[in-house]
Parts: C-alpha cells; sequence; structure tokens
C-alpha cells in the first residue's frame, strides 16, 4: 500500500484525537479558568463594570455581574450568566492531535523543541478560546436575556451588532480554525515537504 | 505568506458576514440546509424505511427522535474556510475553480456522514450524541478541510526554475588552497 506524509499524517491525527480528548477533558477545568479570566478582561474591554468576578463551582463559568433581576416582584437577584467552557476550549484538544500526529523527529527532538511549540500553541490559543467564552456572556447580557437587561447593562445600536457578529466568530469559526492556523504556523516545514513530496515516500 | 494570510482573514470575514445576512441566509443556507436533511434522509432510507425529513429536520419515525440541522452543522463554515484558504493561495484560477468546487464536494460528503452518524448516536446514547456533535465532529469536519487544502496544494504547478547561463569555469585555486584540499 502506498504510504505518503499526507496519508500518515491523517491516520497519526485520527489515532491521537481520542487521547489528546481524554487529556484536554482531564485538564478543561483549570485550563478552563485561564480562559474565563482572559475572558473577565475581554467583556471588561468591551463593557466595563458590568463583570465583577468569575466563579467555578465545578466546570462551568459564572460570571459575576452588576445587573440586577427580579425572579418575582418582591426579590432581587444579580445576574449570573453561566458559561460551558467546553465549547471553546476543545481546540486545545486538536491542535496537540495535529502537532504530535506531525511531529516525526523522535523523542530527542520532541523534548528539546516539540513540547515548547505545543505550549506556544496552547498559549495562543487561549485568547480566541477567551474571545468565544466573552461573546458567550455578552450574548446572553445584550441578547437572550431580554431588553430590560441589555439596557441595563448599557448595550444596544451597534454594541448589538458587534456583539452578535463576535459570537458567531467566536462560536462557530474560531473552535477549529485558530488550532489548524497555529498548528500551520508551527509546522510549515512539514506543509512544504506535504506539499512537494512524492507520494511513495514514507 | 503574509500576503497569504491577510487575503485569507479579508475573504473569510466577508464571506461569513454575507453568510450572516437574511438574504444569503434566504437564499443559501436555509435551501441549502433543507436540502441536506433531505439527502441525508434520502441515504437513510436506503436501510431504514422509518425515516422522514421535513425542513431542516431528520426524524425517525419508529421512536420519535429527530435531529434539526443548525448553523456550524450544515457544513457552511468548513466551506467558507476551504474557499478562503484557495483563493487567498497563489495559485492559476482555474486550479482555485476546480479545487473549490471538489472540495465543497468533499466536505459535504462527510458532513452528510457527520448528519447520519449523529442521528443514530442519539438514538442510541445521548452523552455520546453530545460528545461527538459539539466536540469530536467539528474537529474531524475541520481535518476534512486540511487535508482537502493539502492536497489541493500538491496538485498546483510547481513554479519553474528559470535556466540561467552556463557560469564560467572557476579560476584554478591558489596553490595554499590547493595544498591545503590534498
Amino acid at each position: 500500500m502506498p504510504r505518503s506524509i499526507l496519508w500518515g499524517f491523517v491516520l497519526r491525527t485520527f489515532l491521537w484525537l481520542g487521547p489528546c480528548f481524554a487529556l484536554w477533558y482531564a485538564v478543561a477545568r483549570h485550563h478552563a479558568r485561564l480562559a474565563g479570566w482572559l475572558a473577565h478582561h475581554f467583556v471588561d474591554i468591551f463593557k466595563p463594570g458590568i463583570v465583577t468576578a468569575v466563579e467555578q463551582p465545578l466546570l462551568d463559568l459564572l460570571f459575576v455581574t452588576t445587573i440586577k433581576v427580579h425572579p418575582t416582584p418582591a426579590q432581587t437577584a444579580l445576574l449570573l450568566p453561566e458559561v460551558n467552557p467546553l465549547l471553546y476550549t476543545y481546540g486545545l484538544a486538536f491542535f496537540l492531535a495535529l502537532m504530535l500526529a506531525a511531529h516525526a523527529g523522535g523523542w530527542v527532538t520532541w523534548r528539546s523543541t516539540g513540547w515548547k511549540k505545543v505550549l506556544l500553541g496552547a498559549t495562543l490559543l487561549l485568547p480566541f478560546q477567551a474571545w468565544g467564552i466573552a461573546f458567550d456572556v455578552l450574548v446572553q447580557v445584550g441578547v437572550k436575556f431580554g431588553p430590560e437587561v441589555s439596557a441595563q447593562a448599557g448595550l444596544f445600536g451597534w454594541r448589538i451588532d458587534a456583539i452578535a457578529l463576535g459570537y458567531q466568530i467566536g462560536n462557530l469559526i474560531f473552535p477549529t480554525l485558530i488550532p489548524v492556523v497555529m498548528w500551520a504556523l508551527l509546522n510549515r516545514t512539514f506543509i512544504e515537504r506535504c506539499r512537494t513530496a512524492p507520494n511513495d515516500k514514507g | 505568506m503574509i500576503r497569504f494570510f491577510v487575503l485569507f482573514v479579508i475573504i473569510l470575514v466577508a464571506l461569513f458576514a454575507a453568510e450572516l445576512t437574511p438574504p444569503v441566509q434566504n437564499a443559501l443556507v436555509l435551501p441549502w440546509t433543507e436540502a441536506l436533511a433531505r439527502i441525508s434522509a434520502a441515504i437513510v432510507t436506503l436501510f431504514d424505511a422509518r425515516v422522514i425529513a421535513y425542513g431542516k429536520i431528520l426524524q425517525s419515525t419508529a421512536n420519535g427522535f429527530a435531529v434539526s440541522i443548525e448553523a456550524g452543522c450544515n457544513g457552511i463554515e468548513a466551506a467558507i474556510i476551504l474557499i478562503a484558504a484557495m483563493l487567498a493561495f497563489p495559485a492559476p484560477w482555474k486550479h482555485k475553480l476546480i479545487g473549490v468546487a471538489a472540495g465543497l464536494f468533499a466536505v459535504q460528503l462527510l458532513n452528510i456522514v457527520r448528519v447520519i452518524s449523529l442521528f443514530y448516536l442519539g438514538q442510541w446514547n445521548m452523552k455520546a450524541f453530545e460528545w461527538s456533535h459539539l466536540y469530536l465532529w467539528q474537529a474531524l469536519i475541520m481535518l476534512d478541510v486540511l487535508v482537502v487544502w493539502l492536497v489541493w496544494m500538491r496538485t498546483l504547478p510547481r513554479p519553474v526554475a528559470l535556466s540561467s547561463p552556463p557560469s564560467p569555469p572557476a579560476p584554478p585555486a591558489p596553490p595554499s588552497a590547493a595544498t591545503h584540499a590534498a
């Protein structure tokens, strides 16, 4: 059966996806805390003062806001939008699988440079994951909880349009595209080899 | 590299913003999503007659389980990424157009596999459905996009090296160097 760099890479990515998803899920809580911390800052940049803290009772992130809601006419409570961080951070597993699949230099090169590239890529993924989480919070406050909440947060006009676009990008594009972009930036030599190598070389 | 990246981002944002507008949703996205449900149902009924499609919903008449094909599951975002990557890459237009057509076919083909597999996974186990739907299949579809793009790049004509006149023979090495080399 003819082997090629490309098809070997695809097969290795398939094989690595399972263990990488398992590893990502094992560290997801801690990883999400980092992304949530960064997301808090992103929300602050977009609309300062509406989020005061981020809590994480279990896996989901709870954003404590200054927005008051009335569950019943006699009750007043603070709005706590909740975000499932896994929806925005699973690209870490995908990125790791791609990096491991493209790595062909053995343990020695992995120890010297491979893990540094993975660490760099994982760090660079964080702002994009935080983007998704931040816009999930903003779309809840600005759109999903209704006009009373969005008015209290001071979100209307162009900000609502920006939130809608930012949410769609953070939800549909970033989680899968950015890991591939990071992988491509860190593996340009491998891509060039894929492009130019003949099909019958392993 | 920088030119490719800037062009890629511009085309990606333009196509994605266009996709979100009501005219494109009504003229392209919704009809395609409904067609996807019908195509999936047509394939499934080859081995399971108890399946119907209406709108963008695929439903089992045996147990009532249904999946609704929503944004992110119709393969359009993956297609947009692939189109942006191919259009931004320096290549002859003929290759770009063939690549886009073949690439869209490959992405949508795998997306039909995704829809059908999720339809049956959901009837078997909701936890498996959630994981596959939200995480695993998203990565696999993007892997498909990446592979199609890499395969397409392999089909592009290689740049031809410019031929140059033969260089004049090198002058004889100085005696000291010749002695050293020997």
